[in-house]
């Protein structure tokens, strides 16, 4: 194939990929399914932040009470849950001071909340898109499809589909969480909430993307799309026992590098002030979502439909 | 360019240890429709699967409109496919999903194409219909029409009639008699009166392996044999062989005589003869009729 034949063959490639993903969103933004998913990740979300929302808040109030009752002043009662806030966020950034500094002006109960959806995010995700082509292998209704488009197109353009919809689905949530943070934290500004929702977002979707291709391969390789759920699921916890693992070996352990090979490893950083440890992290993320798009590719591209 | 729009060479498909088709080879030339015939396992459907890269052949080479259906991509603009048992995929209505799959083929006015192809089914009405709405009828009616749109220069048609009402099925038959010498269609079938009708070559498989191929006449003796139905009177057979050009005469059942004649002979001509003959010796005739019925060649070879 000469270079012009393979400039016109990529380029077919893309367009493919455009209109399977332009008509694949309309059909999803449209379906029902969606709205449902929506809705439950919503309401998870929202119950999740009702109750850090209220533990912090009764937290809060405890405290002040056995202040006032030991006779602490306004200032000494500010000082010690000031200290309580930094022992929390020295917690969920692991002492970081740099995050640390950066997280300072975001309320305790939005890092929280981020922390526990990221948590179950991969978990929406494969009931989001197990079925995204498993559901077309498995009545055959891919056929129609790659008599007219390349098998790569319609796998990237289901991927870029399901990543759109996250991508949506993310920005809604992080917005309710900081609109709730805002109203409930008066000192949180406009201008912070703003910067730190874009921040919040952006780790968000690097994040999610890998387990999208994740969700994208597990689709590829099984043919039912019950299957491809259970294995999706399968992944999901050994991804997180490798995690757990690797950190309880510490840092002498025979088993401490089986964390690396884990995406929700490389999560902590993905709020990193330092474009160095936000660049390590993204890359990671970038290279797990390559690798698992790759297998996908391979799989489908193997498979008779 | 080559003469033929498909050719398959010693093609064999595996499942494990099951062998679904065998060193199978034949080739369908420009333009013709051709059938493909065989009982229920006979690899029709793995056969036709693999000429639209659904597939990949175990072992042999397959040709589709001079490219390998395997390429990526290879196929887009020449071939137009109705698979057997794909199912539409639900959420959507049928003109949007037309004009989708239309757009995908980069066709240059997707939904007109799609109004043509849906008018060419006689299924234009249901153009805001759902797809999971659609009967048995209809739906493959919609398969129907996708793999008509863009008039590609392969059509491949499984089972394109199965499942349809006499009516419809008839529609579906004109659709592709009007594609007859301008574009090549493949059709799979079991209903041999329709692909007798409608097929100027065809390849009968049987689990597995290739029975025969050729064209239609070839398979049912058209150019070698005749039939006469006998209204009345004694036929004696031998006399007949004594005609020229006749090789073989006997009756099958109490009145069909079958004529069998030689591969260089004019079939007029000796029908000709054989007719005068047995009218001479006082024996009415009710018709005669060329060959033998596919279904008899079918059912003889398997």
């Amino acid at each position: 194939m000469c270079k012009s034949d393979r400039v016109t063959h990529t380029l077919d490639g893309l367009k493919e990929t455009l209109v399977i993903f332009g008509a694949e969103f309309r059909r999803a933004v449209r379906s029902g399914r969606a709205v449902v998913l929506l809705g439950l990740y919503s309401m998870f979300s929202a119950l999740v932040l009702l109750v850090i929302g209220k533990l912090t808040s009764d937290l809060r109030a405890t405290m002040n009470e056995r202040l006032a009752g030991a006779g602490a002043d306004a200032e000494s009662t500010a000082r010690m849950m000031e200290e309580t806030r930094k022992g929390v966020l020295g917690f969920l950034t692991s002492n970081d001071t740099s995050m640390m500094e950066a997280l300072a002006q975001v309320p305790i109960e939005v890092l929280l909340v981020f922390k526990v959806t990221l948590f179950f995010l991969p978990a929406y995700v494969a009931l989001m898109g197990f079925d995204q082509i498993s559901g077309e292998v498995a009545p055959r209704s891919m056929r129609y499809l790659t008599v007219r488009a390349r098998r790569s197109s319609v796998l990237l353009g289901k991927f870029l589909t399901q990543a759109a919809l996250l991508v949506g689905l993310v920005l809604v949530i992080d917005l309710a969480i900081f609109v709730y943070a805002r109203i409930a934290n008066p000192d949180f500004g406009f201008a912070a909430m703003s910067l730190n929702l874009l921040k919040f977002w952006l780790a968000a979707i690097v994040f999610s993307l890998a387990y999208v291709a994740l969700t994208t391969l597990c689709s590829s390789v099984f043919r039912t799309p019950g299957v491809s759920l259970v294995f999706n699921f399968i992944l999901l916890f050994v991804f997180w026992l490798m995690d757990t693992v690797g950190r309880a070996s510490g840092e002498t352990g025979a088993l401490r590098f089986l964390r690396y090979l884990s995406p929700s490893n490389y999560a902590g950083d993905l709020l990193h002030p330092n474009i160095t440890e936000f660049g390590v992290s993204g890359a990671a993320y970038a290279a797990f979502a390559t690798l698992f798009l790759l297998g996908a590719y391979g799989a489908l591209r193997a498979r008779d439909l | 360019m080559s003469d033929l729009a498909i050719e398959l060479f010693g093609i064999t498909k595996r499942f494990g240890p099951k062998v679904a088709v065998n060193g199978v080879s034949f080739s369908v030339p420009r333009g013709a429709v051709y059938g493909l015939i065989g009982p229920n396992g006979a690899g029709k459907t793995t056969t036709f699967s693999m000429m639209c890269g659904y597939l990949y052949p175990s072992e042999g080479t397959l040709t589709v409109m001079d490219v390998d259906p395997s390429t990526p991509g290879a196929l887009k603009g020449r071939v137009g496919a109705l698979p057997q048992d794909a199912v539409l995929p639900p959420g959507w209505e049928v003109g949007a999903l037309l004009t989708y799959w239309a757009k995908l083929s980069g066709l240059a006015t997707p939904e007109n194409e799609a109004r043509e192809a849906l008018d060419q089914v006689g299924l234009l009405d249901a153009w805001k219909v759902q797809t999971q709405a659609l009967s048995h009828g209809m739906a493959k009616r919609t398969a129907m029409a996708q793999a008509l749109m863009g008039r590609p220069p392969l059509v491949l048609l499984d089972e394109p009639t199965a499942g349809l009402d006499p009516r419809i099925a008839a529609q579906v038959r004109q659709v592709i008699k009007d594609m007859k010498g301008r574009q090549t269609v493949v059709v799979s079938s079991h209903n041999l009166q329709e692909l007798e009708e409608l097929c100027d070559a065809a390849a009968i498989l049987d689990k597995g392996t290739l029975a025969q191929a050729g064209s239609m006449s070839e398979l049912t003796g058209q150019g070698a044999e005749f039939r006469v139905q006998i209204a009345s009177g004694t036929v004696i057979p031998p006399e007949l062989t004594t005609l020229p050009d006749v090789t073989d005469a006997r009756m099958e059942g109490e009145s069909i005589l079958v004529v069998r004649f030689g591969g260089q002979a004019k079939p007029e001509q000796v029908i000709s003869r054989v007719v005068a003959h047995l009218l001479q010796s006082g024996v009415l005739i009710l018709g005669v009729s060329r060959g033998r019925r596919l279904e008899d060649r079918v059912l003889q070879l398997l």
